[in-house]
């Protein structure tokens, strides 16, 4: 069940005294806040209506950043141009907050009813001439009853004030917005795909452990691989230092007596070799680039290579 | 009235798109972790993988020897096979210098993890052989 509290309506003038607000109000702005014209113009709607006011009003009011309304009343337009920020500081002048401020309307819409003439204050009285409502000199009717705001019934035509309408129009704003919001459906789109990849990275990485069967952490499966690559350079190095041993094309007496290989060391001993024979056998294994230490004595040549 | 600020509305926006990009270049750096990762474990696992099917089958190392010596040159030849838990000895106290060749040519060629290896020349024809290979 919905409860319609009745809201307390305020008449804001530029002369208005200070209010003091507890909740929130309806404002009704005196004709000083705003220009109001009555047109007859060629267009149906007042939405289309709406795209001439700054062409209307251009000329017949002060230089400022105006914000536009328009309705249809009958067969003319009542077209109001008003200026946001001067509102909102006039508002701010008297003591009101935004956020006591329920609906903002023009005396034009409100008021255009009146049979009578009111008072605003000793100054001034408020009246209707022509279907526009008039602010006048209170010399010009001094029996008039004070403006009643009681018992208002408000009009659906609300002014919608944008705070900072002086400083950025509502179209660039929007774009702003729209580039905005496009960047951030991107961006969500482009996150949601990288945590996808992210996952599925995961998931295979995951399932080269089970198809490799790889021990549980990565320490270990270095430590391994680092065990067989040091077995598997060793191996490769035997064979290589064994091939350029027994491709040595050796003397007649020369004779490759004893092959040794144990704790990283191969020795190859020959014997027979003649002096100067040594320097040969030297000399090709230099050239298949062997790293070796070598001793001769007695005709018996030792070759020690390092693995 | 419209309470709602736009430039509120701009601000929460631009904080949300912040924040989304913050989130953002996280999730690349994760992803970037994450395939690094995955590339490393994928070298270590087919290296590994690979060294391990030639050094550490010892199955397969077992039926390739046991081949070698079913060989015609070698099964003629004095051969001690000495077979432990995790190494196998081949040995001979005397055996033919083409047989030796022919057993040297094999296992060289083959990958065996050759722990010791002492051959000595006899005489013209003969040598002696002892060989451990680890699995």
């Amino acid at each position: 069940m919905k409860f319609n509290k009745k809201l307390k309506t305020i008449f804001l003038d530029t002369h208005s005294k200070e209010f003091k607000i507890v909740g929130r109000v309806n404002i009704v702005l005196s004709p000083t806040l705003y220009w109001v014209k009555k047109l007859s113009l060629p267009v149906k709607y007042a939405r289309d209506a709406k795209k001439l006011l700054p062409s209307i009003f251009e000329d017949t009011i002060p230089e400022g950043n105006y914000s536009y309304y328009i309705y249809k009343s009958g067969e003319y337009f009542i077209a109001f141009a008003y200026e946001d920020k001067k509102i909102f500081d006039i508002l701010a002048q008297k003591g009101i907050k935004n956020s006591q401020i329920a609906n903002i309307y023009f005396a034009q819409t409100e008021l255009n009813h009146m049979e009578n003439i009111f008072k605003i204050d000793k100054e001034q009285i408020i009246g209707v001439k022509d279907d526009i409502v008039l602010l006048l000199p209170s010399a010009l009717f001094t029996q008039s009853k004070k403006l009643d705001m009681s018992n208002i019934k408000h009009s659906k035509h609300r002014v919608n004030l944008t705070q900072f309408g002086h400083i950025i129009d509502k179209k660039s704003l929007y774009k702003i917005t729209a580039i905005l919001i496009a960047f951030i459906v991107l961006i969500t789109i482009e996150l949601v795909m990288t945590y996808q990849k992210t996952d599925t990275i995961i998931i295979n990485k995951e399932e080269l452990f089970s198809k490799y069967k790889l021990k549980s952490t990565m320490f270990q499966n270095k430590s391994m691989l680092k065990k067989y690559k040091t077995i598997h350079i060793k191996q490769m190095r035997i064979r290589e230092n064994i091939s350029a041993i027994l491709s040595l094309h050796l003397i007649k007496e020369s004779k490759l007596t004893q092959l040794i290989l144990k704790n990283k060391v191969l020795i190859a001993t020959f014997s027979g070799v003649k002096q100067g024979e040594e320097i040969r056998i030297t000399r090709a294994l230099q050239k298949r680039k062997i790293v070796f230490k070598s001793s001769f004595k007695k005709n018996i040549f030792k070759v020690e290579m390092q693995l | 009235m419209n309470h709602l600020n736009p430039l509120h509305i701009g601000l929460l926006l631009i904080v949300i798109l912040l924040f989304l990009s913050s989130k953002l270049i996280e999730s690349k750096t994760e992803f970037l972790e994450a395939k690094n990762s995955y590339n490393e474990t994928q070298k270590v696992a087919i290296t590994l993988s690979a060294l391990k099917k030639v050094y550490a089958d010892k199955q397969r190392l077992k039926k390739s020897l046991y081949r070698i010596l079913q060989l015609s040159s070698l099964r003629s030849a004095d051969i001690l096979k000495t077979t432990k838990k995790s190494e196998i000895i081949l040995s001979s106290k005397s055996m033919e210098k083409k047989a030796l060749n022919s057993l040297m040519g094999k296992i060289l060629n083959a990958n065996f993890n050759i722990k010791i290896l002492k051959i000595k020349k006899l005489s013209d024809k003969k040598a002696s052989l002892y060989m451990e290979i680890k699995w």
